[in-house]
């Protein structure tokens, strides 16, 4: 390749890089560390790090504290951070490719519900073409707090005689053909 | 009459029936037809980015193709379908390797996307294709005196589409004047719901639901008016969950906005679903 | 004249494994870590093989980048070897499913982590094939 690229370190701010789309808002580097990122972000106050100090730590490259954090699993998708950025940088799509590159790797931070949630979410998809809410809080609830507990299944018993819950899974009606076209994106299975 | 594709998505399908019997309802008295597209698949909502984007592109086209058959606009009642398949139209118009990749797998459902389509939020095609001046010479019972809080959440207005101001908007407060009932200035009215993060972060969604609350309270709004199902069921489902956690005691419907504006027109209570929330909307509505 | 490799792979940590492999090997590597940077190399130069993981950039872009080559009438010719983990990266997925081999058309297929003699035998044979091929057509 070329020079320069010959002469390049590999940093972990270079590697998270690639899992975004080029066209998704400018080079991290170009952080100014201004903060309003942080200061927008409702959920701020509950991450190991703000959104401001990661975007820092991935151009110092510390992987491991980063990947070790719960940041990226306790964004909300709110886009706030987005939108306001003045250097333009896609603070959301980063949080999306930190969880990519967890998910993958199969490394994230103990004790992390979101992970797991992302996977049974995308699993139920894959087999059926819908989302089916019983089978989501469920299988996550035990790991609540106990009247955390008890709340949930009152709620969900409430719903239920509202007429707000689907006793049935629902799934599409092709979903042979939405199978194979899921294949076609992500070769996994023998041929069918 | 106006006709559009109609995408209402999972939610609307149980959890938020009342959404979906409400649009439908006040669409038909304001004299347009959703058409709710064959065979539709989840939009994949914001769970897929975390594993794979082209995939979560793939599950939205294929909606959009079915819907792209029809000639018509797509009207998403979800903020979140509304944003994953908006952005999909964009992604793949401005990337043609990524259009090519996803439309070879959309041909296993006999389905091609060409990029021809807008997407629309369904407050949006209520305010700019009926309008305002419209649907106040529709309403027949003013919902005069109901203070009701606007809340936007975040995916009707980010990330930024075209056309939205999205840090001073205004569109739900003058639907909620073209309907009679008095929009509260609302400060939180584009603050996240913690929607996504009710299950996997309980104590911060929590505290998001909490802050939402007592400024809708602050401004002593009755009602909370939402335009997203994720929205409705955070703000509505866990207020008990608020209460016992923070000892609070909040007890403050939150309706669709297709249900304030069916009200407003006539329309009967039960029709729109209303009887089905978990905090009684029926006092507020009785005063009105 | 010694072979041009390109690897299109975004672990740094595997791609500086096996770029030693091939350079003792005597080959000449280049890299690229992502899958935009693998399309404009490709464009830049010819290259005698192509060494490309799947689960990268926004997702399985590897399949991507194999189905345009195979488009492309100047890349046509290339042979592609395709190193993926990806049994492995979504798992959780598709349990106990394996990777579908024919999911492009590409001459071959392993799994990481890649043994080194396995790898330079692919390599060697998969670049030996192409020649015959291409001295067939001529």
């Amino acid at each position: 390749m070329t020079e320069a690229s010959e002469t390049y370190t590999f940093t972990f701010m270079r590697e998270v890089s690639g899992l975004l789309h080029a066209a998704d808002g400018n080079p991290f580097p170009m952080c100014v560390q201004c903060g309003t990122c942080s200061g927008s972000c409702p959920v701020a106050a509950y991450m190991d790090y703000t959104p401001r100090q990661i975007i820092a730590m991935v151009n110092a490259g510390l992987k491991d504290q980063v990947m070790e954090s719960n940041t990226f699993w306790y964004c909300a998708s709110c886009y706030q951070c987005t939108v306001r950025c003045p250097q333009g940088i896609s603070i959301t799509e980063l949080m999306y490719a930190l969880q990519r590159y967890s998910i993958w790797k199969n490394k994230y931070k103990e004790g992390l519900i979101g992970p797991s949630f992302s996977e049974a979410f995308a699993k139920m998809i894959v087999r059926t073409g819908r989302t089916f809410e019983p089978i989501l809080a469920p299988s996550y609830i035990f790991s609540f707090k106990l009247g955390e507990f008890f709340r949930e299944i009152q709620n969900a018993t409430e719903l239920m005689i509202k007429g707000r819950l689907p006793l049935l899974p629902a799934q599409i009606k092709r979903l042979d053909n939405f199978k194979r076209m899921v294949r076609r994106i992500i070769p996994m299975g023998g041929v069918e | 009459m106006k006709e559009f594709a109609y995408f209402p998505g999972c939610s609307l399908e149980k959890l938020a029936i009342g959404y979906h019997v409400s649009a439908l309802e006040t669409a038909k008295k304001l004299g347009m037809k959703l058409h709710e597209i064959e065979d539709w698949n989840c939009c994949g909502s914001t769970t897929y980015f975390h594993i794979d984007e082209l995939l979560a592109y793939t599950l939205s086209a294929r909606n959009l193709a079915i819907a792209e058959k029809t000639g018509l606009d797509l009207v998403a009642p979800c903020s979140a379908c509304y944003k994953n398949m908006y952005f999909t139209v964009a992604h793949m118009k401005k990337d043609p390797d990524l259009a090519e990749h996803i439309n070879y797998a959309l041909e296993e459902d006999g389905l091609h996307f060409s990029g021809q389509i807008n997407v629309r939020h369904l407050i949006e095609v209520y305010m700019e294709d009926i309008g305002t001046e419209e649907i106040k010479n529709n309403v027949t019972h003013p919902l005069e005196g109901v203070r009701v809080a606007p809340y936007y959440g975040c995916q009707i207005l980010r990330p930024k589409k075209d056309h939205m101001d999205i840090e001073h908007p205004l569109f739900f407060e003058e639907l909620l004047t073209a309907i009679g009932a008095t929009p509260v200035d609302y400060p939180l009215k584009t603050r996240c719901c913690g929607g996504s993060l009710i299950i996997s972060s309980r104590p911060a969604a929590l505290t998001m639901v909490k802050n939402l609350l007592q400024s809708a309270v602050d401004r002593q709004a009755s009602v909370i008016a939402t335009a997203c199902p994720m929205c409705q069921v955070n703000l509505e489902c866990y207020q008990q969950s608020v209460n016992q956690e923070f000892g609070t005691n909040y007890s403050i419907p939150v309706l669709y906005f297709t249900q304030l504006v069916g009200l407003a027109l006539g329309i009967a209570p039960k029709k729109l679903g209303i009887g089905k929330e978990l905090v009684s909307a029926l006092p507020v509505l009785a005063t009105s | 004249m010694a072979k041009r490799l390109l690897i299109i792979d975004d672990d740094p940590d595997f791609v500086s494994g096996i770029k030693a492999i091939l350079d003792t090997a005597g080959f000449e590597v280049d890299v690229a870590y992502d899958p935009k940077e693998g399309l404009q190399a490709l464009q830049r130069q010819p290259y005698d093989l192509l060494l490309l993981d799947i689960m990268m950039g926004r997702g399985a872009e590897g399949v991507m980048i194999a189905r345009k080559l195979r488009k492309d009438a100047k890349l046509r010719e290339m042979p592609v070897l395709i190193i993926t983990g990806m049994r492995e990266q979504i798992a959780f997925l598709f349990p106990g499913e394996p990777i579908h081999p024919h999911f492009v058309e590409v001459d071959e297929l392993v799994e990481k982590p890649v043994e080194p003699n396995l790898l330079l035998e692919k390599v060697n044979s998969l670049i030996q094939a192409a020649e015959e091929r291409k001295a067939g057509v001529s």
